[in-house]
C-alpha cells in the first residue's frame, strides 16, 4: 500500500518539463523511442490504471540513468520503466519468434558471471574463438548479438590472495588491523584481472588487508536483460557473503561504478540480514580513497607522473550522486593533467550496445564522446583515456581508438607499484 | 575540505563557481537535477537597471550599479558571443515571433536585421514541435509591415524516420543535428538552396542586401560554434535565430559553455543529488550533506554559497500559506498578499526569497542580524524583485553570481 502511495506521490512529482527527454541518449538518436518522460512518467499514470501499451516500447531504454541525473524533481524515471519491463515479463505469455532468439540472447547477455567462468578457463582459446568473423557472424544470427560489438577479451580469473576466506579462516580477528572487503564486479573477474590486482596493491600500499569473498554478479546485467527475480536472488546470496563484515563495520569497495550503484541503491531494500547496512558501508573505489585522503590517511608520497589524461565520468558513477572522487585523487599527483569531459553517455551500457539491433544506435550515442576524444587527442589535448567503467572503457577505445584504462593505474604508477600477469 | 561549496547549478551558481575558480579556489557546485537554464531562451535580461537600483532591498541597490556592470562584463570576457552593450536595447523574437527587448544575447538572435528588412523568409523545418508558422507569419507581418513574409518549407532526410512515424522533432533535436558534422553540411546546403530559389540568378550578398532579404532559422543555435558561425557569415543574407519554448536549444548551449568552462578552471560539478541537510556551529555553515545513494556524503568548505533558485528551481518551497528555504531553512521575506487577479501583472509572490546584507549575507528579515557568516545568497533565491515583470532575471544571476565568486 505504501508502495503504491510512493509511486503515486513520484509521479506527482513530474512537472512535464521534458528535460530529461532533451538529455537521454537514447531519444537522441532513435525516434521509435518515445524518451524517459513518454515512457516512465506519462505511460505510468496509465500503467497505475491497469492499462498498457505496446510494450515494446519499454525494451530501448538501456538503463543509464541519465534521466534521474538530470530531474530537477527527483522523479525515478528509470526504476518506473524497469518495473514495467518486470510487470510486462510476468504478464506475457506468448513469445513471438524474434522475441525468443532476443530472449535467449537476454538469457546469455544478461550472465555475465557464466559466461566469464567459461570464458576465462581457456582465455587464450576464447578470445581467438570471439576473435574469428565467422563465429561472430554466427553468435549474430543465433543470438543477434553484434558481430561488431566490441566483446570483451577473457582474461585468466581474478583471484585475490584473499579469495574465499571467510569468517572461519579470519577467526575473530576482523575488528582487527584496517581491513577492507573488495567486491571486483564480473569485468575485472572475468575480463580484467589485472586491474583487479591493481585495487589490491593500491588498497594494501596503505595498509589494509583485502578480503575477497566468491561473489556473486551483482544483478544489473540480469536486471538489464529481464531477469529480475534472479537479479535479487543473486543479490541476497552477495549480501550473505559480506554479513560477517558488514556486522564488524568493514567498508565494501567497488571499483566498478555499475556494481557500486547497484550495492548503494538496490540492495538496502532486500530485507535479509545486512542489507540494512549496506549503504553505509558501500564505497566507490575512489570515493573510499577520498575519504582517506580528507582524514590525511592516504599515503600521498607520491612519484611525478607527467601525464596528460582525459576523464570520462561512467553514467552509472554520476547516479551515485558522489561527484567525480577519482578526478580529485588524481589531480593530487604531481606532473598528472586531468580534463573530465562532458560529452554524454559512451552508448554501450552494459550489454545494450552488445545487441545487433542496438549496436548501431550505440556507436550513435557515444558518436559526440567519441569525437571529442579523437579531437582532444589530435590537438595534443591529451594522451589516453580514463574512466572507472569497463564498459565505457571498451566503447571508447572501440568508438575512438584512444587507450582507455582504470584511473587506478595511475595511482599504480604514482606509487611505484606493478602487478605481475 | 573545499575553498567553496556552491549549492545550485544555474546562471548564478555557476557564475559564482567560474569566477572563483578562476581566481585559484577548489570549488564544488552541487545541483539537484540540471539547472533552470536548459529551460531558459539563452537571452540575458537586465532589466532597467537605473531605475531598480533605486527601489529599496532591490539585488541591484544593495549590490549597486559598478557591480552590476562589472558582472556583466565578466560574463561578455568569458563568453565573446554574447552582444550588447550597457544602455543598449536588443531586439531578438519570441518563440512566437514578435520582437521583444533583450539585453545580451548570442549574435545569432539578434533581431535587428528585420528592422529594414524588405522581404523575411520564415524558414519552416519539417515536423517542428511547438512551432506554429501560421501565429509568427501573422506576427511578423504585424511587427514589420514594412516587409513581406514567406515561408520557405525545408525537408531533412535524417528526420525521415520520425516523419514515417508522424513524430515531431523536437527544436532541441534540430538543434543538435545543426551542431553535429552532417548537420552542419546539411545547413549549408540548405542555405545555398535557399538563395538559389529566392534570389534566382543574381545569388549575391549586393543582390540579397539590394533586397533587403532576412532569413528566419528556427531551431537553429549557431552560439559556440565556429562551424556554425562561419556557414552563416558565407550565407548572401542575414540569418536570424528564434527563442524556443522550453526546453531550449540555446539555453541548453549556454549551460554546457558554461559548465565546460567551469570544468576547465578545475572545479567539480556534481549533478543529480541535492542537499538533504547543513551543519552549522553557531554562525558558521561547516558541511553540507547531499542525497548521495546508500548514505549522505559529506562535503565540507569554509564558505558556501546558495544559489538555489526559487519556486521554480526548488530553493523555495510553497505549501498552502507558508513557504520554506530548502537548503538552510532560512527565514524568507513573504508579501502580505501573494497573488492578485492579473494573471500577467505583477505577482507579489515573485517577491519571495531570502534577505541580504550588501555582503549578500542572510538576514533575519525583522532585526536585520546576520544569520550565516559563511553563507552568501545569490539568484533567485534573493527576496525583493520580480524576474518577470522587471525582466532582470540574467543581469540579478550575473551580478550577484559575480559579486559572490569574486568574494568567495
Amino acid at each position: 500500500m505504501s508502495d503504491v502511495q510512493d509511486r503515486v506521490t513520484n509521479l506527482d512529482a513530474c512537472i512535464k518539463c521534458s528535460a530529461c527527454t532533451a538529455q537521454c541518449p537514447v531519444a537522441a538518436v532513435y525516434p521509435l523511442f518515445l524518451g524517459p518522460k513518454s515512457v516512465g512518467p506519462d505511460a505510468e499514470r496509465f500503467r497505475l490504471e491497469g492499462v498498457d501499451m505496446d510494450p515494446s516500447y519499454l525494451d530501448y531504454c538501456s538503463n543509464c540513468k541519465t534521466c534521474e541525473v538530470t530531474c530537477p524533481s527527483g522523479v525515478k524515471i528509470t526504476s518506473m520503466i524497469l518495473n514495467a519491463r518486470e510487470t510486462r515479463g510476468n504478464t506475457t505469455s506468448k513469445v513471438e519468434r524474434e522475441n525468443l532468439e532476443h530472449q535467449v540472447r537476454d538469457l546469455v547477455l544478461g550472465r555475465a558471471e557464466y559466461l566469464g567462468r567459461a570464458g576465462s578457463v581457456w582465455s587464450g582459446l576464447t578470445n581467438r574463438v570471439l576473435g574469428i568473423p565467422m563465429f561472430r557472424g554466427l553468435l549474430e544470427r543465433t543470438l543477434g548479438i553484434s558481430r561488431q560489438a566490441p566483446l570483451p577479451a577473457y582474461h585468466s580469473k581474478f583471484k585475490g590472495q584473499k579469495r574465499g576466506q571467510t569468517m572461519k579462516s579470519t577467526g575473530n580477528s576482523l575488528t582487527a588491523g584496517k581491513k577492507v572487503v573488495y567486491f571486483p564486479g564480473c569485468f575485472v573477474t572475468y575480463n580484467d584481472a589485472l586491474t583487479g590486482q591493481a585495487v589490491l596493491k593500491v588498497l594494501e600500499h596503505n595498509g589494509y588487508e583485502v578480503i575477497v569473498p566468491s561473489f556473486h554478479c551483482c544483478g544489473v546485467p540480469l536486471q538489464a536483460n529481464g531477469h529480475f527475480s534472479e537479479a535479487r536472488d543473486n543479490a541476497r546470496k552477495n549480501i550473505a557473503l559480506m554479513d560477517p563484515y558488514l556486522q564488524a563495520k568493514l567498508p565494501v569497495i567497488a571499483g566498478c561504478t555499475s556494481c557500486g550503484l547497484v550495492l548503494k541503491e538496490d540492495y538496502p531494500s532486500m530485507e535479509v540480514n545486512g542489507s540494512e547496512r549496506i549503504g553505509e558501508q558501500v564505497y566507490d573505489l575512489f570515493e573510499f580513497l577520498w575519504e582517506l585522503h580528507e582524514r590525511k590517511e592516504l599515503r600521498e608520497d607520491f612519484r611525478e607522473v607527467p601525464v596528460s589524461l582525459g576523464y570520462h565520468a561512467p553514467c552509472h558513477l554520476k547516479a551515485q550522486g558522489i561527484g567525480t572522487p577519482s578526478v580529485r585523487i588524481l589531480r593530487l599527483i604531481p606532473g598528472v593533467l586531468v580534463q573530465e569531459l562532458d560529452a554524454g553517455c559512451c552508448g554501450l551500457s552494459g550489454s545494450f550496445g552488445f545487441k545487433q539491433e542496438k549496436y548501431d544506435l550505440a556507436m550513435q550515442i557515444g558518436e559526440p564522446l567519441f569525437d571529442q576524444v579523437q579531437h582532444s587527442v589530435a590537438k595534443g589535448e591529451f594522451q589516453s583515456m580514463m574512466t572507472e567503467c569497463g564498459g565505457c572503457q571498451i566503447q571508447i577505445q572501440h568508438g575512438s581508438g584512444v587507450k582507455t584504462e582504470h584511473p587506478v593505474w595511475v595511482l599504480m604508477q604514482a606509487y611505484g607499484l606493478e602487478v605481475n600477469d | 575540505m573545499w575553498d567553496g561549496i556552491v549549492v545550485g547549478g544555474g546562471l548564478a551558481g555557476l557564475t559564482a563557481g567560474i569566477r572563483a575558480s578562476e581566481r585559484g579556489k577548489r570549488i564544488l557546485i552541487i545541483s539537484e537535477g540540471v539547472g533552470s537554464l536548459t529551460y531558459s531562451s539563452g537571452v540575458i535580461d537586465l532589466g532597467e537597471v537605473g531605475r531598480l537600483q533605486g527601489l529599496e532591498n532591490h539585488p541591484y541597490a544593495l549590490l549597486g550599479e559598478t557591480v552590476v556592470r562589472s558582472g556583466l562584463n565578466y560574463f561578455q570576457a568569458l563568453f565573446p558571443d554574447y552582444q550588447g552593450k550597457w544602455g543598449e536595447i536588443l531586439q531578438v523574437l519570441t518563440p512566437l515571433g514578435s520582437p521583444r527587448r533583450a539585453g545580451l544575447m548570442p549574435e545569432g538572435l539578434n533581431a535587428e536585421a528585420l528592422q529594414d528588412a524588405r522581404q523575411i523568409v520564415l524558414v519552416a523545418p519539417e515536423g517542428m514541435k511547438d512551432f506554429f508558422p501560421d501565429v509568427i507569419m501573422a506576427n511578423l507581418e504585424r511587427a514589420y509591415p514594412q516587409s513581406v513574409v514567406k515561408l520557405y518549407p525545408i525537408r531533412m532526410d535524417e528526420f525521415e524516420a520520425w516523419r514515417v512515424l508522424g513524430k515531431s522533432v523536437t527544436g532541441m533535436d534540430y538543434a543538435k543535428f545543426w551542431r553535429s558534422v552532417a548537420g552542419s553540411e546539411g545547413l549549408k546546403r540548405v542555405l545555398n538552396g535557399l538563395a538559389q530559389d529566392i534570389l534566382g540568378k543574381s545569388v549575391t550578398p549586393e543582390a540579397a542586401s539590394r533586397e533587403k532579404l532576412v532569413v528566419i532559422f528556427p531551431g537553429l543555435v549557431a552560439a559556440f560554434s565556429n562551424t556554425l558561425k562561419e556557414a552563416l557569415s558565407k550565407a548572401p543574407f542575414s540569418v536570424v535565430e528564434m527563442t524556443a519554448f522550453p526546453p531550449s536549444a540555446c539555453g541548453q548551449a549556454l549551460y554546457d559553455a558554461l559548465k565546460q568552462k567551469f570544468r576547465a578552471l578545475g572545479g567539480e560539478l556534481l549533478v543529480g543529488a541535492g542537499v538533504r541537510s547543513v551543519e552549522l556551529i553557531g554562525k558558521t555553515c561547516k558541511q553540507v550533506m547531499v542525497k548521495s545513494k546508500g548514505r549522505d556524503t559529506a562535503f565540507s568548505a569554509r564558505s558556501f554559497v546558495l544559489a538555489s533558485g526559487g519556486i521554480f528551481g526548488g530553493g523555495i518551497e510553497v505549501g498552502p500559506g507558508n513557504a520554506r528555504e530548502t537548503v538552510f531553512g532560512l527565514p524568507l521575506h513573504l508579501p502580505a498578499t501573494w497573488t492578485q487577479a492579473e494573471f500577467l501583472g505583477e505577482q507579489p509572490y515573485a517577491q519571495m526569497g531570502i534577505e541580504v546584507n550588501r555582503e549578500l549575507r542572510p538576514v533575519d528579515p525583522r532585526s536585520g542580524e546576520v544569520l550565516l557568516e559563511n553563507v552568501r545568497v545569490i539568484g533567485r533565491t534573493l527576496a525583493h524583485w520580480d524576474p518577470w515583470v522587471e525582466h532582470s532575471g540574467g543581469g540579478v544571476s550575473l551580478a550577484s553570481g559575480w559579486f559572490a565568486g569574486e568574494k568567495m
